[in-house]
């Protein structure tokens, strides 16, 4: 390891906050030599991972998660954690940068001295963003943060990718009652250990309560993602800060039942073996790509496959073997 | 009747008009406004069977044509100029020469220490102290204030919506020592606190104590100072924060819904505040768009209070106040803005407004001076006394075009208003971020017309002079006022008795916590007992907390009004090349410091460097340099760029670089922006500012700069 990586590894392990910035700009890196180091700094930062409770809280946009995080994150912060927060934003268009304000929603938790906020810039690639994500989380445990958030929006799949990635899953909702669960797939509903619904203060009181057991029946019709717990529906007002206490108390009683039952590690495991997957995919794909033979064919092929000339399935064989035989060709080079 | 013997055919017309315009029909020159509303090229009493409404008369429901049966042949505008900066004596001493000028009113402008109810001492507000407004911290300031201004006679406009309870306390109290009872005191205070949350940015508390302080105010006013304003509804702001005429209209008519019904459900009668409700508006450079919006507000506030069946006339006749647009006007060739301002003045007028505040000419550079201050005041004399306008009422009613605009106006206007009632009234609204969001895109939209040259303006876009001499700039030394407010707050804390003070100051945080008892009245016993503007604002937070309003952003709008995408499509490949390098897209964080709330500019330009491909962070409102440096490490940015335009720059840029040094983060390179005169710019470069964009920067040239200096340091 070089000389600049490891002072970086000793600050990080010290908590410095300009050292832990700057490791995870090595993650978000497209440069390969910066994200080389950025590998390589998280081999060596590895021992010292893993201690945190990560927690993936999502909700469609404007249902307060941010708001949330500040109440929540702040009262933990009392209870002598400390508190980090990955703010991940897949919505920004393609042609832009990203526009990111969630720390405005977070005034007092983004001061506090043992807090750590970092928002992400979406990449384009909804993969991209849960790879980087997952990695920070790590950079954030290696520094002793205790409690990791993962936020993002709830909208396409990021939110089965961030459940890849944490140990509960939170889902916020707003106080809809009927309102057909807010167009939430059921799928992310059954990835969800807790769901909240949040805003429950002045006028809004009743239809929170209303729509708190509305949920509680409808989830009585799905199937838990977990064997040792069953989904809780509760209710808060992130706004006026009530409800933490509840909420928190649930996360430890979620906690206990997988760590006795063994889930836990398990969860942890698996998903370690999927994270392997992914980026064996990601890797092959981006190989796949690059290389010169494939390159060249790219766009017959997609063209003929475009105006019906050539049936995909076909077309994906092609690209196939020029890809083994181009892999051939290279290896008998050396 | 006289018959006519000229031909009156629109076909004719229109055969003549499209063979001018080269066989295009007459419809092809319509010009589409801001508003989305299309003004032909000729209007004619066609046009007029189309009006929902008919004949009316000045003084007469619906009060189209004015307020007042006689207008301005009966009694001129107000000329009331708004100012106020440094010490409470300096001001004093500008307002007592103005006045001996011909200047009719008073109207007060706060330091933004005072507007978000901090005293001077606060480690808050270094850079802000007498620099925006003038510095009041106590009673004892607001008398010097009003030293030899016999307050029975002058009616004196004040602009606080924030610490409105202390400084409205602090006036009464004045007057009360200067013999004077307050139901003889006449003028004004803002008390509009909605459009804060929506652009102006001076809030405390949140909304929904916010409303009760306004509710208060308005019930104390009423029953004790009949002669006095108690709101004054304003779309000003809006306007300047970029609203269209429509949004102004819609949104300023939904706020002063909101008050009344908070009266309302009081229990109060409509008769006995709605009289007192002013409003505001400001006036840009759409010129005839100007006239008709005074023309429909009055038709649709008239409209609007019938629902709560008034027995005054006076309770649906809308008096307004009007001030020429500052926005309009250029730090560049700025004696041009002496121009614009006249047009804008004249276009208040015609609409009938009942006092004025114009603009001086070194309106992007700072605060008036002396000179710029009478050149603004004597062009509102001129209009009054030289050129016959006062002497007809309406000149403009009747005209095809003018009634025609107005309707479409009050017609547009309505629909905009049915949204956000639909949304629950504006408070909903405001909660919701409609307003904000949908003024923030004009802003945006209008900036990227600029910026392409589709909509002129001359010594920016066109026309630029080459060597425009300098002009003199006032500049506040906010240090010595600070101290000097300082010196007083001791003084006061030592002469006071001090138990009377904490028992006042406790039942105000009592009546907070409570809800029950009058909080103007309350805070009147405080600071007669020399309680000062932010102990009684603490007071009150103890109970409410700080408010802070979450901040939006809207993405793709700047962009999307570029119909030539080539102009943008060269920065975005520099900032792709730079991304390729570097590894990511080029990052900054965009922050104000201290109480500077103008978040215009740097809502565009985070929106429009997005736009372009720069990932951007915004910092909330109101930071110190300290929070801004550690966000800007953790987020790892590769730039800051400070808007500053409330004069702070100098003391808090320095105040910034000191602790990045601090923080061994001198890679991070700083940008500034915003009114900063340039005689301040070797200043903040001899800091290690890299570089500075004043008004009327295009913001692809500004884009492409700061990338320019990342590549030097990164
Ligand atoms: C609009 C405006 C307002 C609006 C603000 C609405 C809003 N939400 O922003 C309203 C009406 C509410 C307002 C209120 C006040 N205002 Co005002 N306002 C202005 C005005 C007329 C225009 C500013 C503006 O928005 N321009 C349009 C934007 C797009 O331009 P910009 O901010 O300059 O940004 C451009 C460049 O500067 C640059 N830029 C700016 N920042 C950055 C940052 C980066 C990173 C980059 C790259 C570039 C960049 O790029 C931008 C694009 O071209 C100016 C005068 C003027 N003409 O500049 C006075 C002015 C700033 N206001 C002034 C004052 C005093 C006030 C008040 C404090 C008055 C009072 N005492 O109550 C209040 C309080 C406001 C507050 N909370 O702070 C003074 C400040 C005096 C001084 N500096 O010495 C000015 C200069 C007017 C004057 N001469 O008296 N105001
Ligand atoms: N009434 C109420 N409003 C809330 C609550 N939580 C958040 N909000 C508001 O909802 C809006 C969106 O909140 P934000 O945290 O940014 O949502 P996110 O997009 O999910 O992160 C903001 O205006 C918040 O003030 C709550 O508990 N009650
Ligand atoms: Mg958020």
């Amino acid at each position: 390891m070089n000389q600049k990586n490891s002072t970086l590894l000793e600050k990080i392990l010290q908590g410095d906050r300009r050292a832990m910035a700057k490791a995870i700009t090595l993650l978000e890196s497209t440069n390969s030599e910066s994200f080389e180091k950025g590998q390589e700094l998280l081999d060596s930062l590895l021992p010292h991972t893993g201690k945190a409770l990560r927690i993936g809280i999502t909700g469609v946009p404007g249902v307060g998660k941010s708001t949330f995080i500040e109440a929540f994150g702040l009262f933990l912060i009392k209870l002598k954690h400390r508190v980090a927060v990955l703010a991940v934003d897949p919505s920004s268009p393609v042609t832009g940068g990203s526009i990111m304000g969630d720390k405005t929603r977070m005034n007092e938790l983004s001061q506090h001295p043992n807090s750590f906020i970092r928002p992400s810039p979406s990449s384009g690639v909804l993969g991209g963003v849960a790879r980087k994500t997952r990695e920070t989380v790590l950079i954030c445990e290696a520094a002793g943060y205790d409690i990791v958030f993962v936020e993002t929006v709830g909208v396409g799949q990021s939110e089965t990718l961030v459940d890849s990635m944490v140990d509960l899953f939170m889902l916020l909702m707003l106080p809809n009652a009927g309102d057909e669960l807010q167009g939430i797939k059921k799928g992310v509903l059954e990835l969800a250990d807790l769901i909240v619904v949040n805003k429950s203060d002045g006028l809004q009181e009743p239809l929170a309560i209303s729509t708190q057991s509305e949920y509680r029946k409808a989830m009585q019709l799905l199937s838990s993602s977990k064997k040792s717990w069953d989904p809780q529906i509760l209710r808060c007002s992130a706004l006026e800060k009530v409800g933490m206490q509840i909420i928190w108390e649930a996360v430890k009683n979620f906690q206990d039942a997988l760590q006795n039952s063994g889930e836990w590690a398990q969860q942890r495991r698996s998903q370690s073996a999927k994270w392997m997957w992914a980026l064996v995919e990601e890797g092959l794909l981006k190989n796949f790509r690059k290389n010169e033979n494939i390159k060249k064919i790219i766009p017959e092929m997609e063209e003929s496959v475009s105006s019906g000339e050539m049936l995909p399935s076909n077309a994906a064989r092609r690209l196939l073997e020029k890809w083994a035989s181009s892999k051939k060709t290279c290896t008998s080079k050396k | 009747m006289p018959e006519s013997k000229y031909i009156f055919s629109l076909k004719e017309w229109e055969k003549k008009a499209s063979s001018e315009l080269g066989g295009n029909p007459s419809s092809s020159a319509n010009w589409k406004t801001l508003e989305d509303i299309a003004i032909k090229m000729l209007y004619t009493s066609e046009d007029l069977e189309k009006l929902s409404y008919s004949e009316t008369l000045p003084g007469l429901s619906p009060f189209i044509r004015g307020p007042h049966a006689t207008m301005y042949s009966g009694r001129k505008w107000t000329i009331r100029q708004y100012a106020g900066f440094s010490t409470a004596k300096e001001s004093n001493k500008f307002y007592r020469e103005n006045l001996a000028a011909g200047q009719k009113g008073l109207s007060v402008a706060f330091d933004l220490a005072t507007h978000r109810g901090y005293d001077s001492d606060h480690q808050r507000v270094l850079g802000d102290v007498g620099k925006a407004g003038v510095a009041i911290d106590s009673v004892e300031d607001m008398k010097i204030l009003f030293d030899q201004i016999p307050l029975d006679q002058m009616s004196v406009s004040m602009t606080m919506n924030g610490a409105v309870l202390p400084i409205l306390a602090s006036y009464i109290v004045t007057a009360e020592e200067q013999g004077v009872k307050q139901e003889q005191l006449s003028g004004t205070i803002q008390n509009d606190i909605l459009k804060e949350f929506m652009v102006r940015n001076t809030y405390i508390y949140p909304p929904s104590p916010s409303i009760r302080i306004a509710g208060d105010i308005i019930e104390y006013v009423s029953t004790y100072m009949p002669r006095y304003n108690s709101v004054s509804i304003s779309g000003y702001h809006l306007q300047e924060a970029g609203a269209t005429a429509v949004q102004e209209l819609a949104f300023s008519l939904g706020n002063g819904l909101e008050y009344v019904r908070t009266a309302i459900n009081r229990g109060m009668e409509i008769d006995s505040f709605a009289p007192r409700l002013s409003f505001f508006f400001g006036i840009g450079m759409n010129f005839f768009m100007e006239i008709a919006k005074l023309r429909a507000a009055r038709f649709l506030w008239n409209k609007l209070i019938q629902e709560f069946n008034p027995k005054k006339v006076e309770s649906s006749m809308l008096r307004t106040h009007c001030q020429t647009s500052g926005w309009s006007l250029t730090e560049q060739d700025p004696y041009n803005n002496i121009v614009r301002t006249t047009i804008e003045a004249l276009a208040a007028v015609l609409g009938g407004t009942q006092s004025l505040h114009t603009n001086a000419f070194d309106e992007a550079l700072g605060l008036p001076t002396e000179t710029s201050a009478r050149i603004a005041r004597n062009t509102q004399l001129i209009l009054q006394e030289e050129a016959g306008i006062p002497n007809v009422i309406d000149p403009f009613g009747g005209s095809y075009f003018m009634e025609s605009l107005s309707e479409s106006l009050i017609q547009e206007s309505a629909k905009l208003l049915e949204k956000v009632e639909k949304l629950g009234g504006m408070t909903k609204a405001v909660e919701s971020g409609m307003p904000k969001q949908q003024i923030e895109a004009s802003a945006a939209r209008r900036q990227a017309m600029i910026d392409q040259g589709q909509e002129v303006i001359v010594g920016i876009n066109k026309y630029k002079a080459e060597n425009a001499e300098p002009v003199e700039v006032r500049d506040i030394d906010n240090t010595a006022v600070r101290e000097a407010q300082i010196k007083m707050l001791k003084k006061i804390r030592k002469n006071r008795d001090q138990q009377k003070v904490d028992s006042f100051l406790n039942a105000l945080t009592n009546a907070a916590d409570t809800g029950v008892g009058n909080l103007l009245g309350l805070s009147i016993n405080a600071i007669r007992a020399r309680a000062t503007v932010g102990e009684v604002s603490l007071a009150l937070e103890k109970v409410w907390g700080r408010y802070n309003a979450p901040v939006q952003s809207i993405s793709g709008v700047y962009a999307g009004a570029f119909p030539d995408q080539k102009k943008i499509s060269e920065v975005r490949n520099e900032i792709k090349n730079f991304a390729k390098k570097v590894g990511r897209r080029p990052r900054i964080m965009v922050a104000k410091m201290g109480q500077d709330g103008h978040d215009r500019g740097a809502k565009v330009i985070a929106t429009a460097f997005a736009d372009m491909g720069f990932d951007v962070d915004i910092a909330p409102l109101f930071q110190t340099p300290e929070e801004v440096v550690r966000q800007s490490i953790e987020n790892d940015v590769h730039v800051i760029g400070i808007s500053s335009l409330a004069a702070g720059h100098k003391t808090l840029i320095e105040e910034l670089m000191k602790v990045l040094r601090q923080e061994n983060s001198e890679d991070i390179a700083v940008v500034a922006g915003g009114v900063i005169p340039p005689k301040d710019y070797d200043f903040l470069k001899s800091l290690g500012v890299c570089c500075i964009f004043g008004p009327g920067t295009a913001i692809p040239d500004a884009a492409r700069e700061v990338l320019m200096s990342l590549k030097v340091t990164h």
